[in-house]
């Protein structure tokens, strides 16, 4: 007989990555580091049967970028896989080797975000434009587009009024 | 045959041709409300396909294009591409507010500012999204200006002309003064 997983035991599970925390009903969110991020994401889909990656969404926080993987199961639970990141060395190995549709999400993340993820076999432009400039990410808190850039696309004419 | 088109084989062509436009729909970043509006045209409320209005998925099957949404900057350049496979005679319908002027994305990053900056634009429908009746109202317009261009041999006579504009109310341009 399989034993029911409980959400006392995905508690305990994960405490030894970090700090878990009950955000609410059915949603349990946990504070790693990007070294123990591989082996969490492991544990939660061998043992607790988290074993579909919903989503990686991103924050930019000003100093840190903050990366959640939401992972869901047969149970009923979402949980959040939370890593920080320093602004100035954005870098975190992927996790599409476990994961594949994370290797989407990674590529789009790295457009507009500029993360780099190591280890991913593609990681060209998916979003953006093709000639779209180099170190240009848009959903950076501090980016602003420049008034002399060119973002790609086909060149116009400025119209008289628009100036 | 001093006058162009006037041959019995031409006139039979574009006899042909307004009796049963085709039409491809290019969406070059809308939020798919127009697009929904023309599944709504499909659907047997309204049921265009009683007009001989035939929504194809290939570019070189079709006369009319219907480009719903504000161009990114991605898709310009697809936006081009289809435009060209387009055979002549070919009419551009720029759909809803951010085919026009870019509508709630006007001035943002990632966008041209109109679909008129890449393809060469004859009808605007207003609306946001247009209603089911106003895009028939569009291609019927397009229809208008088929004939007209027929009769006088080419699309560069109304080069100085601004595109009609069809009001909100349905009242149908149609006509280009």
């Amino acid at each position: 007989m399989i034993k029911p997983v409980t959400q006392e035991t995905i508690i305990e599970r994960m405490r030894a990555f970090g700090t878990v925390e009950q955000v609410r009903k059915n949603r349990i969110q946990v504070r790693t580091i990007p070294d123990k991020l591989h082996d969490a994401i492991t544990t939660s889909q061998a043992m607790l049967g988290f074993d579909r990656l919903v989503t990686i969404s991103t924050v930019d926080n000003g100093e840190t970028f903050e990366l959640l993987y939401h992972l869901i199961g047969p149970l009923r639970f979402i949980m959040s896989l939370s890593v920080e990141l320093p602004r100035n060395q954005a870098t975190i190995t992927t996790v599409s080797d476990i994961l594949p549709p994370a290797g989407i999400y990674e590529r789009q993340i790295h457009d507009l975000f500029g993360i780099v993820f190591e280890g991913h076999p593609g990681l060209k432009k998916i979003i953006l434009n093709e000639d779209w400039p180099e170190n240009e990410h848009p959903l950076r808190k501090d980016w602003k587009p420049g008034p002399d850039t060119f973002y790609g696309g086909i060149r116009v004419e400025r119209r008289q009024t628009d100036a | 045959m001093a006058v162009p088109g006037t041959g019995i084989s031409q006139r039979l062509v574009s006899w042909a041709r307004k009796k049963s436009p085709w039409i491809t729909v290019f969406n070059s970043g809308a939020c798919n409300a127009c697009d929904i509006e023309i599944i709504a045209c499909l659907m047997p409320r309204f049921d265009i396909e009683r007009f001989g209005i035939l929504v194809k998925g290939s570019p070189r099957h079709a006369d009319i294009l219907i480009v719903t949404g504000h161009v990114t900057l991605k898709q310009a350049s697809r936006l081009r591409r289809v435009w060209e496979q387009i055979p002549e005679p070919k009419y551009v319908i720029a759909m809803g507010a951010c085919g026009a002027s870019g509508g709630v994305f006007h001035g943002l990053y990632h966008m041209m500012e109109s679909v008129d900056r890449v393809v060469p634009v004859d009808v605007y429908v207003a609306g946001c999204p247009p209603r089911p009746d106003e895009i028939i109202n569009g291609v019927v317009t397009c229809l208008g200006l088929l004939e007209q261009d027929a009769a006088h041999g080419g699309k560069e006579w109304r080069q100085k002309q601004p595109a009609p504009c069809i009001a909100a109310e349905g009242k149908g341009g149609g006509v280009v003064p």
